[in-house]
């Protein structure tokens, strides 16, 4: 086995934790990320790994003959769910285990990744409108109510950019986006743009409800992940319940 | 409500869910068919049962199959193709007016939706799961977590 001092070790462990951090940022389940960083360190030639990693936190040990044992924790703050990324970062990881790339190669390739292709601001704009539209049907919802849940769902998007520039807090800007929806829903009614003023929010909760997280959740609770399953699940179902609630809010000040 | 219109409905919605959460190109389009192919197998167990648990099971068992399938086939992590096409099975209305109930004082509406609610996300987390195991089963190894004795 190659010798590797002790920067070398460190130098690795700390590409390999980056990756793990962006794919749990990008949305990836906790068994993937544990999963990534133990083979890319033992590709690198290490002899043991130890990896554990809740919602927030990855901790890592390597072991060496050459360099003793290191370790390096990460605090992961925030979500941003890019599958784009996710996907990208996956290769890169498969790549560093089948070519075993330098750090600096690695380096270069998570800037590329970094600043990969994302949808525009005008996009996401129709996006919004697209979700609200089909899930205002999908439930029952008129012709006229899928306009108004679209429109609504525009609305919501351009509100919640320039929310996000002030609120950190997911429950917050959820209840407040979720209080706006509800409001523009009932007075899409009261105009006579739509007919139903619960099936046109019920396009913009879709929107709003963490799908994600929730079907991630399920996954890490019955893959052995039950610390970050759990609170996962809770995060979820708290935000949903609590947009749920917004949208009602609204409806009963009318 | 015409079956039709709901299937264009579920692929439409999650199409803009995929798009939503950047995914790109030829995965684009097979994400968002599995939405479409959810509600298919929904309806169609619908036919046969009044049982919506059921449904639901059956839809996301069929779901993630797709999924564990797709992510063979494009080399991809499973994620990318089961989480958007998971939306329009997500109990959102029902958790909708479980909330309205509550805001009304009406405490038995509460319970039955609220129930309905958790209920069908339990059936879905059955359905993800029992095909997630059986697949990694089959694919041979449960052995992810297990740590290499030296």
């Amino acid at each position: 086995m190659r010798e590797m001092n002790r920067t070398e070790a460190e130098e690795r462990l700390y590409c390999a934790m980056t990756i793990g951090e962006e794919l749990l940022v990008s949305g990836a389940e906790v068994n993937r990320v544990e999963d990534t960083i133990r083979r890319i360190c033992l590709a690198a030639g290490v002899e043991r790994v130890d990896v554990f990693t809740i919602t927030s936190s990855i901790v890592t040990t390597i072991y060496g003959a050459d360099f003793g044992a290191c370790t390096q924790t990460r605090r992961v703050s925030g979500m941003a769910y890019d599958l784009n990324r996710l996907d990208a970062l996956n290769q890169l990881s498969r790549r560093i285990c089948a070519e075993s790339l330098s750090p600096e190669a690695v380096r270069t390739e998570l800037k590329r990744i970094d600043a990969g292709p994302r949808y525009s601001f005008g996009m996401q704009l129709f996006i919004y409108a697209l979700i609200s539209g089909s899930f205002s049907i999908f439930f029952g919802g008129s012709w006229d109510d899928m306009v108004a849940s679209a429109l609504i769902g525009i609305l919501l998007k351009l509100f919640e950019s320039a929310l996000r520039r002030k609120a950190h807090n997911a429950l917050v800007t959820g209840l407040l986006c979720s209080s706006v929806g509800g409001l523009l829903a009932q007075l899409s009614v009261r105009l006579g743009l739509g007919m139903h003023a619960d099936l046109i929010g019920i396009g913009n909760i879709m929107l709003l409800i963490p799908g994600i997280a929730f079907t991630n959740s399920l996954r890490d609770l019955f893959s052995g992940d039950t610390i970050t399953g759990l609170i996962r699940f809770l995060e979820s179902m708290l935000l949903a319940i609590v947009i749920a609630l917004g949208f009602t809010l609204a409806g009963f000040l009318f | 409500m015409n079956p039709i219109v709901q299937l264009i409905a579920a692929w439409a919605g999650s199409l803009g869910f995929a798009m939503l959460f950047n995914v790109r190109g030829r995965k684009l389009a097979y994400a968002s068919l599995g939405g479409l192919l959810a509600w298919a197998v929904y309806l169609l167990v619908a036919r046969f049962t009044l049982n919506d648990y059921l449904c639901g099971f059956c839809a996301t068992v069929a779901l993630t199959l797709y999924a564990e399938v797709m992510a063979i086939y494009q080399k991809s992590p499973v994620t990318v193709f089961l989480v958007s096409a998971a939306i329009p099975l997500i109990p959102g209305a029902a958790l909708y007016r479980a909330m309205d109930c509550v805001m009304h004082g009406d405490w038995p509406g509460l319970w039955q939706r609220g129930s309905y609610a958790l209920l069908f996300a339990a059936s879905m987390s059955a359905g993800i799961t029992v095909t997630t195991i059986l697949f990694q089963l089959i694919r041979g190894g449960l052995h992810a977590h297990v740590h290499p004795r030296s």
